[in-house]
């Protein structure tokens, strides 16, 4: 059984896609840090900017920045610390590789590198641990040689291969993750290979009739949307991360897209997927729509954060592209008129593609990162600031903003904004415009690259999120927010910032997102800082009623509240899958649980 | 700690010419939880109608009784009416404007530890504050809001009894400060409890006032620490227990009085004449207390309790309608020790005055037969006792001493008198109660002449039992070693132990901190030379220090008697015997002895606040079975547990006879 079989059939498939993103990845992207290296924050001449015309935002000035880091998070911007080169080779070991093991793996004639830049670029993720080492310091542990198979045989030959010479093999997707799940186990000693899919970006085949596409793995979000949209299509699936992650990525985590109303999670969009283990390769026999058949293994690759197995081969869903597109926008006087409004919209279950809150001192960085030169003015354009603040009575320190993006048919996308500004109208939301809209989703892109800045002035951040049943959401919100405050305090922490939006909504609850960022000037450990704060809030956040993750995953950042999330069984049976998928431990990563490295064989 | 710790809220009102500016100055109180738009009175009585809970019942009660929900909703709202607080800034000001009147006449200051509410006022605006004051006097409630007043912190929602109601007038007044009213009585009317606890919740949860509510339940007649009641103090932790609030601090304050409003009101409610109803009129002529002089009031605030930190873990409460959670049974399990440590702080917080050092003495030296204590010597053990207590790290509340016995003197004038040459002793008068109704009395018809006797002697031991915390483990100590001679620390901690849990009721304490205030005690004890070691250290023995090792056996000694006397009791009367053929015996077996007069037997061993301690400490350790029937205690006596107990009390008081029994405290006196 192939998924394959009907290449034939499909004039122009397979489509051989040149990725934005090269092999060396490093030549385009930042070795050490977010995103493209022609955009980034600066800070220049008493202004900040943001660098390219990749994104709106870039080459203007963003003159309230400024006021914002040094007054709220007590930046001295004369002070910048001095980040570290690129590693050379001899900043760390030689790849630990026996030499006859070596051999036979370059008698594979699969593309490889032992280049430290290569070695280093794959050796983590995007959480801040793994920037701020990239910044200053050196990684434990990193892959002693990168691969990049070019197809689902060459993963099926290194799979054996590691299999047979007792190698551990890491599958490197878009090396977005923010679990550290993509990270190597620190005191591994076997050899440890990176395997990195970006060379199978294939879309293998095409079926407009069931309209489903076979896509490989490696194959990144962008490229996917952007060929599919010449063909006409969408997958509809747009995490934030979308320009960079993979779609086996996707499904190794269980994503989250922005617009899942509209398309569903990956859970949802994956239709068929081929996972190769050590025992084999794990897939169905059909791209039937459903099936009832035991339990569904596909739920046993989904999640699986490359500890069974490598995904090569997915199936998933397409859809042609939407006739219309709108943003939109709504204001609130505070947070639980806000999410009051939500619930109600997921109840009707009339969401548009994405609805987002966010609070208000998220509303506020979205001001503060405005071109214009007039603070208010163009924030509220649309409506005017004097109506919301004077007539609406709105409190400036309260407020929050909704953003919304409408996709269908044009009249479809008209019936569903009256709704929906009709049900805000019930909470006290004022509309305020599209402009807003569209400014908050690009910013959520833009976002990603601040971190970037504060780490040059001592600042750090990340992110961490939940999902909560509804009427658990305000009140963990609120205890989130108040602890960490507390415990910021409690670590001499001066200057920080703790802001959240609700970005999805469901039937039974919503996903929260957390952003936590403070001053470390005084604070000699910043990221264990960093981190033992965010594991209070997830305390907290568990005792609260919601999840260990909605879409983050668990990797090995979050290992600690697995085994309670799952059930003591749970966490067996996931024990027992590994042992029957992987026996010699090969996808070595410890996510969710240490299994022992050393293999009974 | 100097007395500038404190500072005097009258002070400032002496020096103006009129009281009319402060009372009406500009207000921005400091609220407990920062929300807007903010809640009101009636936005959270109507939440409490909204909620799912309350929803939920109605529609239950409205199925089972086959009613209208209209109708029962009319019902909800009159309780809501009876039990929920107001605000009324006029009201405030006027009761503002009418205290301060009353303070400036009848006081000689309200001291307050303005470091402690500062603190409390910087950390408050994030999450519910609850201030657990202690309470010994009907003028807490309205004293405390004095304070609030005056340091610009919002007065907070003040649980009260409903008793307040029966007072014309004072029952709105109260409310229109901040007061909210729980019923007392234990009825099972479920649709006015669930309306209670979810005002409650919504106070907490949803309020921005500060809360303000007695652990204790009740006023303490004896002025010293009751075990903490449970019921609304369960009900405010569920917010925390359901993640509703992300944490709440308590306050722990302790509020003293150099001289008690209900004083003697106290003495004959211990003694168990009944105490007239609290009603308008009785208040009012309390009122007449105008023409006399009150002393000092003291505000104390100690250190707020983050529940958060002291409970570290948190359980979850993950599946079903949040609105329909209860705190889990093992969350309740965490409660006690909480409360607890509450009272404990509350006792750390303690002002000693010089009035309870004086009452400390002279009622030792009444029980060592000395009938009056000259005002040089009553100086002189009260410097001492000063540096004692401080060295203990007591909060003293420091004065000359000369000007501060006279002042006492003043303030106490109705219970101590100082002859011309400097003798001060207690004031007896005779005291006439009329005809009692024995049917209408909680324990036994004591003579006049006994409550004559024995009234001063209990008033005077009102200012002594607030310090007794001080001093208790370490008597308990020299009892244990004066009986059985030197031992080892291990079977001297067992002895300990069995002792004070006897009296956990008594002087309050948690079954788990027995052994950590039992090593305190030994250091102290041996710091202060009353116990030493020998034989390389292995064996605790009394020492040189007669002294303190009389004011220590002095102090239990009243205590350790009705307990004893209780058992004695015990063994005698039938098997189930109620409450009150228990007390009346004792009482009667205590009246004997005192009017005998062999030997000294101080009277407050006859107080039913030590009965009734004695009876729940009983219960407690399985000695006696409590039940209730028929609106009236019943208990079934395990008769050879008091037999049991009654022997080892016995050892401390070295012959079974009751009267002999004294020749302890004879041959103390020989001792000497
Ligand atoms: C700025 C930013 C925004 C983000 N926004 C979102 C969002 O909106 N929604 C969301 O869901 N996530 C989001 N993420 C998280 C991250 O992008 C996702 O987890 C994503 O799915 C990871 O894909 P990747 O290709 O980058 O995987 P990687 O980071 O390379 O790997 C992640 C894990 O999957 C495994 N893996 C990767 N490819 C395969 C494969 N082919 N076979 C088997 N295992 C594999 C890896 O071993 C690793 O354990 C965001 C991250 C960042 C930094």
């Amino acid at each position: 059984m192939t998924t394959s079989a009907n290449k034939d059939k499909n004039i122009g498939f397979p489509l051989n896609i040149k990725s934005t993103i090269p092999k060396h990845r490093q030549e385009l992207l930042k070795w050490n840090g977010w995103g493209y290296k022609d955009s980034q924050f600066v800070y220049q001449d008493g202004k900040v900017h943001f660098t390219g015309k990749r994104y709106p935002i870039g080459e203007q000035p963003l003159p309230h920045l400024i006021g914002y880091v040094t007054e709220t998070m007590g930046v001295d911007l004369n002070i910048q610390s001095i980040e570290r080169d690129p590693p050379k080779e001899f900043d760390y070991p030689e790849p630990n590789i026996p030499q006859n093991v070596f051999e036979l793996l370059k008698s594979l004639e699969i593309p490889y590198s032992v280049k430290i830049m290569d070695r280093v670029t794959r050796a983590h993720g995007q959480t801040l641990n793994d920037v701020f080492i990239l910044k200053n310091g050196q990684f434990k542990r990193i892959p002693d040689v990168v691969v990049w198979p070019e197809s689902h045989d060459d993963v099926v030959k290194l799979v054996k291969f590691g299999n047979e010479n007792n190698l551990v093999i890491i599958p490197y997707g878009g090396g977005t993750s923010v679990s550290g799940a993509v990270e190597c186990p620190q005191d591994e000693d076997r050899p440890i290979i990176s395997l990195d899919t970006s060379q199978m970006n294939r879309i293998l085949w095409l079926d407009k009739e069931n309209l489903v596409a076979c896509c490989e793995s490696g194959i990144i979000g962008q490229d996917l949307e952007r060929e599919l949209s010449k063909l006409g299509f969408t997958t509809g699936h747009e995490p934030d991360s979308y320009e960079f992650s993979s779609l086996g990525g996707w499904v190794a985590t269980r994503a989250s897209g922005m617009k899942k109303n509209t398309y569903g999670n990956i859970e949802d969009i994956v239709v068929h997927v081929k996972m190769v283990t050590p025992r084999g390769v794990l897939q169905k026999n059909c791209q039937a729509p459903r099936m009832s058949c035991g339990p569904d293994f596909n739920h046993v690759i989904m999640g699986s954060e490359g500890s069974l197995g490598v995904i090569t081969e997915v199936i998933i869903k397409i859809r042609p592209l939407p006739a219309c597109r709108k943003y939109g926008s709504l204001v609130f006087p505070d947070f639980e008129s806000g999410i009051k409004c939500m619930r109600e919209v997921a109840k009707q279950r009339c969401q548009p593609a994405s609805i987002r809150l966010m609070d208000n001192d998220q509303f506020k960085l979205g001001m503060i990162l405005k071109p214009a030169a007039s603070y208010f003015g163009i924030i509220l354009d649309g409506i005017k600031h004097f109506y919301i603040t004077t007539i609406k009575g709105f409190n400036i320190d309260k407020m929050c903003v909704m953003t919304l993006l409408f996709e269908g048919q044009e009249k479809d996308v008209k019936i569903s904004e009256q709704k929906i500004y009709s049900i805000g109208e019930m909470f006290g939301g004022v509309p305020a415009g599209e402009k807003n809209g569209e400014r908050g989703y690009m910013l959520t892109f833009v976002i990603a690259y601040i971190r970037d800045l504060g780490l040059k002035y001592q600042i750090v951040a990340e992110s961490f999120e939940t999902s909560v049943p509804w009427d658990r959401a305000v009140t963990l919100v609120q205890n989130v927010k108040y602890l960490i405050s507390r415990d910021c305090k409690n670590f001499g922490i001066t200057h920080f910032v703790i802001n959240s939006r609700v970005t999805q909504t469901y039937d039974a609850g919503c996903v929260i997102y957390f952003y936590l960022g403070f001053n470390y000037s005084n604070i000699s450990d910043p990221v264990s800082v960093h981190h033992q704060l965010e594991e209070k809030a997830r305390d907290e956040i568990i005792a609260c009623g919601g999840s260990i993750s909605h879409h983050h995953g668990v990797g090995k950042l979050r290992t600690k509240w697995y085994t309670d999330t799952v059930s003591r069984v749970g966490a067996d049976l996931l024990v027992a899958t590994k042992k029957e998928l992987d026996p010699n431990n090969v996808f070595a990563t410890n996510n969710f649980l240490t299994f022992s490295t050393k293999s009974k064989l | 700690m100097s007395a500038k710790k404190f500072e005097d809220l009258l002070e400032p009102r002496r020096r103006e010419l009129s009281n009319y500016f402060y009372i009406n100055r500009a207000l921005n109180p400091q609220v407990a939880v920062q929300i807007s738009p903010r809640p009101s009175p009636q936005s959270h009585q109507e939440a409490v109608l909204n909620s799912k809970k309350i929803s939920e019942l109605v529609t239950e009660i409205s199925q089972k009784q086959n009613v209208k929900r209209e109708e029962i909703v009319k019902q909800l709202r009159l309780i809501l009416e009876e039990i929920g607080y107001k605000k009324n800034l006029q009201v405030i000001r006027y009761l503002g404007y009418l205290l301060t009147k009353i303070f400036l006449k009848v006081s000689t200051g309200v001291y307050v530890n303005h470091q402690g509410i500062s603190q409390i006022k910087s950390q408050m605006g994030k999450c519910p504050v609850v201030f657990v004051p202690t309470h010994r006097s009907y003028a807490d409630f309205i004293v405390f809001s004095y304070v609030m007043f005056a340091y610009d912190i919002e007065i907070p929602a003040i649980a009260a009894g409903m008793d307040f109601q029966g007072m014309m007038g004072m029952g709105e007044m109260l409310r229109n400060t901040g007061a909210f009213f729980m019923r007392r009585s234990y009825n099972d009317d479920s649709l006015y409890w669930s309306a209670f606890k979810e005002y409650v919740n919504q106070l907490v949860s949803k309020g921005d006032l500060p809360l303000e509510f007695f652990i204790e339940g009740t006023r303490s007649r004896s002025n010293k620490s009751i075990v903490p009641k449970y019921g609304l103090f369960n009900m405010i932790l569920k917010s925390f227990f359901l993640s509703q609030v992300p944490d709440i601090l308590f306050v722990p304050v302790n509020v003293s009085y150099d001289r008690i409003l209900e004083e003697s009101l106290f003495a004959f409610e211990l003694l168990g004449i009944p105490k007239p109803k609290e009603s308008t009129s009785g208040f009012f002529k309390s009122l007449t207390i105008l023409k006399e002089s009150f002393g000092n009031i003291y505000f104390n605030f100690g250190e707020p309790i983050s529940t958060r930190s002291f409970f570290q873990h948190k359980s979850q409460h993950s599946f079903g309608s949040i609105h329909l959670h209860e705190t889990s049974e093992e969350e309740k399990k965490l409660i006690p020790p909480l409360a607890y440590e509450i009272i404990r702080r509350q006792q750390l917080c303690t002002v000693v005055t010089y009035t309870n050092l004086i009452s400390l003495i002279l009622s030792k030296n009444l029980t060592r037969g000395q009938q009056y204590t000259g005002f040089e010597q009553l100086g002189v053990e009260i410097g001492m006792w000063k540096q004692i207590l401080q060295s203990w790290g007591a909060t003293i509340f420091e004065k000359d001493v000369g000007e501060a016995i006279r002042e006492c003197l003043k303030v106490q004038q109705k219970l101590l008198h100082c002859d011309e040459n400097g003798n001060i002793g207690l004031v007896t008068n005779k005291i006439s109660v009329g005809k009692l109704n024995p049917s209408k009395l909680k324990a036994h018809v004591l003579s006049e002449d006994t409550i004559s006797y024995s009234v001063p002697f209990i008033m005077l031991q009102l200012y002594a039992n607030p310090i007794l915390h001080y001093f208790v483990d370490a008597a308990l100590i020299v009892i244990v070693l004066r009986s059985f001679g030197k031992m080892i620390k291990d079977e001297l901690f067992k002895h300990y132990c069995t002792l004070r849990a006897i009296f956990s009721y008594e002087f309050v304490l948690l079954e788990s901190w027995f052994k950590m205030r039992f090593e305190d005690a030994l250091l102290k004890l041996k710091q202060e030379k009353i116990i030493s070691l020998h034989q390389n250290g292995l064996y605790y023995d009394v020492f040189e220090n007669k002294y303190f090792e009389e004011v220590l056996i002095s102090s239990v000694q009243p205590f350790l008697l009705s307990y004893y006397v209780v058992t004695v009791v015990l063994e005698t009367v039938s098997e189930m015997v109620d409450e009150k053929t228990i007390l009346v015996n004792v009482q009667s077996v205590l009246e004997n002895a005192l009017r005998e007069n062999k030997i000294f037997i101080h009277p407050y061993c006859l107080t039913l606040d030590t009965l009734g301690n004695c009876l729940m400490s009983l219960a407690k350790n399985n000695i006696v079975k409590k039940t209730r029937r028929n609106n009236i205690n019943v208990y079934d006596v395990n008769r050879e547990a008091v037999r049991k107990l009654k022997a080892n009390l016995e050892i401390y008081i070295p012959a079974f006879h009751v009267i002999k029994s004294f020749d302890m405290f004879l041959h103390l006196k020989s001792k000497i």
